[in-house]
């Protein structure tokens, strides 16, 4: 079954390679991502990047084509649920500007000034996927429009899809909240949990300690203030099956929002708020960009938070 | 005149990157691994066996250094995947099916490779939702590519218009 040919160096060089490959993962694993290993992904996609974006001009008209074409037969009924939707969310609209013009007008008697708290926002558009077996995303956003690792990401609706996880000057790759190692702080209803993702599923486990409540199906699951990655109450998911406390903590799952494999579109939230610069006499003074591309526009806002 | 061979081998790894994160990146539908059929094919080429190990472990390293997932964990897959490649080429010579089903069982046999290897060093999140749509899917697109572009790779590597010429 075998080739037999005089093998030469060929088992040497493969024992080698494995050695190193295997160093290497040890290294990842103990840097967590970071130093050497940091530079080097950084330095890869600083190479890559600007070709995935040129492909991706030509792509993404494709990738719909095909997308649309596979779904055709779901085509009109959503259309049909869209036009519903649309109707309804009309409505909202006009009930939204009438609570905004009262709230304005309220403003102006008792003169009260705006919090500021917007934070700023970078809208990305989604032009890859590393493989099939990775579910980062690759965003067309870098640095240089104000996108850093570690900053929160969510969707166009504002549900939560993951944090930055490398970034270039002109890319960056997300890793969603479904396939992070690490635990999302979230509230449900009063009490605080974390929710990991699950092997195999595309629910993700909430546990709740100091429980004192049950959870119910369809409660709404929100990124907690607690959350040192997250700003407070960004939509997570939505709680699958009821569960009561046992002792003192319940376990739970929950649906999330967001299927990052459906995701054209992105937002990076510039977060944690208020990113300084420190100038020679130690003056603290926020940082003030904004940038406007063709399909897209990025805005930091000063005293973000 | 022909471009120097490693040339060329570069050039259709960045390209299988590049379509592979982009196109295939949004069609989850049909998603072949590009990176890892390169290194298959690359074995029935006449580059030295070293040399064809040595490109699937930096074409893996590449893979991985654009995603997120562990450092050296494709550059292990794919060195064993060509390992094996060129320890069963003469399998795949016999025809242009035998060349597809060659390269489908290793695309397979990689891909179990990777989530069992992955889970070993803590990387669940390769263990998705539909994992066994994706371990059937990538082998099969895998063999459908190849059966369609295995014969051209082979001659635009070797710069041989003879080569793989299935009677």
């Amino acid at each position: 079954m075998l080739n037999n040919e005089p093998r030469g160096r060929i088992l040497p060089t493969l024992v080698t390679l494995l050695v190193v490959g295997i160093l290497l993962m040890t290294f990842d694993v103990r840097l967590e991502g970071g130093g050497v290993v940091g530079v080097l992904r950084t330095g890869t996609q600083t190479l890559v990047s600007p070709l995935q974006k040129g492909a991706a001009v030509v792509v993404n008209p494709v990738a719909d084509m095909v997308d649309s074409l596979s779904n055709m037969a779901g085509l009109r009924e959503e259309n049909a649920a869209l036009r519903s939707e649309n109707a309804e969310l009309l409505a909202s609209i006009i009930l939204v500007q009438d609570q905004l013009a009262r709230l304005e007008l309220l403003e102006q008697l008792y003169d009260l000034e705006a919090a500021g708290d917007e934070l700023g926002r970078t809208v990305a558009n989604v032009i890859g996927r590393p493989d099939a077996f990775d579910a980062a995303l690759i965003i067309n956003k870098g640095t240089s429009d104000g996108v850093a690792v570690g900053q929160p990401v969510v969707d166009t609706n504002g549900y939560v899809v993951g944090t930055v996880k490398n970034v270039t000057g002109g890319s960056a790759t997300i890793v969603p909240i479904t396939a992070n190692r690490q635990a999302l702080t979230v509230v449900v209803g009063d009490q605080i949990g974390t929710l990991l993702s699950v092997v195999g599923s595309r629910d993700m486990r909430l546990e709740v300690l100091d429980a004192r409540d049950p959870v119910l199906s369809g409660d709404r699951v929100l990124t907690s203030a607690v959350s040192a990655n997250y700003p407070a109450g960004l939509p997570v998911g939505v709680v699958v099956e009821d569960a009561a406390p046992s002792i003192d903590s319940l376990r739970s799952l929950v649906d999330p929002y967001v299927d990052p494999d459906t995701l054209r579109l992105v937002v990076v939230l510039a977060w944690p708020p208020d990113p300084v610069t420190v100038t020679q006499d130690d003056t603290v003074i926020p940082i003030e960009s904004t940038t406007t591309t063709e399909d897209t526009t990025s805005t930091t806002l000063p005293g973000d938070g | 005149m022909r471009l120097p061979r490693g040339l060329i081998v570069a050039m259709i790894l960045m390209a299988a990157v590049i379509i592979q994160t982009t196109l295939f990146g949004q069609l989850r539908i049909v998603s072949p691994d590009l990176v890892m059929l390169f290194v298959i094919l690359l074995a029935l080429t006449r580059i030295r066996s070293e040399l064809v190990l040595g490109t699937a472990f930096l074409s893996g390293l590449l893979v991985d250094l654009l995603g997120s997932s562990l450092l050296g964990l494709r550059a292990v897959v794919f060195t064993v995947v060509a390992y094996i490649a060129l320890r069963t080429r003469e399998r795949a010579e016999i025809g242009r099916l035998a060349t597809a089903l060659w390269a489908g069982l290793l695309s397979l046999l990689g891909v179990l490779l990777l989530v069992l290897i992955g889970t070993l060093f803590g990387q669940s999140s390769l263990l998705g939702p539909d994992i066994v749509n994706r371990i059937l899917i990538v082998p099969l697109a895998n063999l459908i590519v190849a059966a369609l572009f295995a014969p051209l790779f082979v001659r635009l590597v070797d710069g041989d218009t003879t080569a793989l010429r299935f009677s």
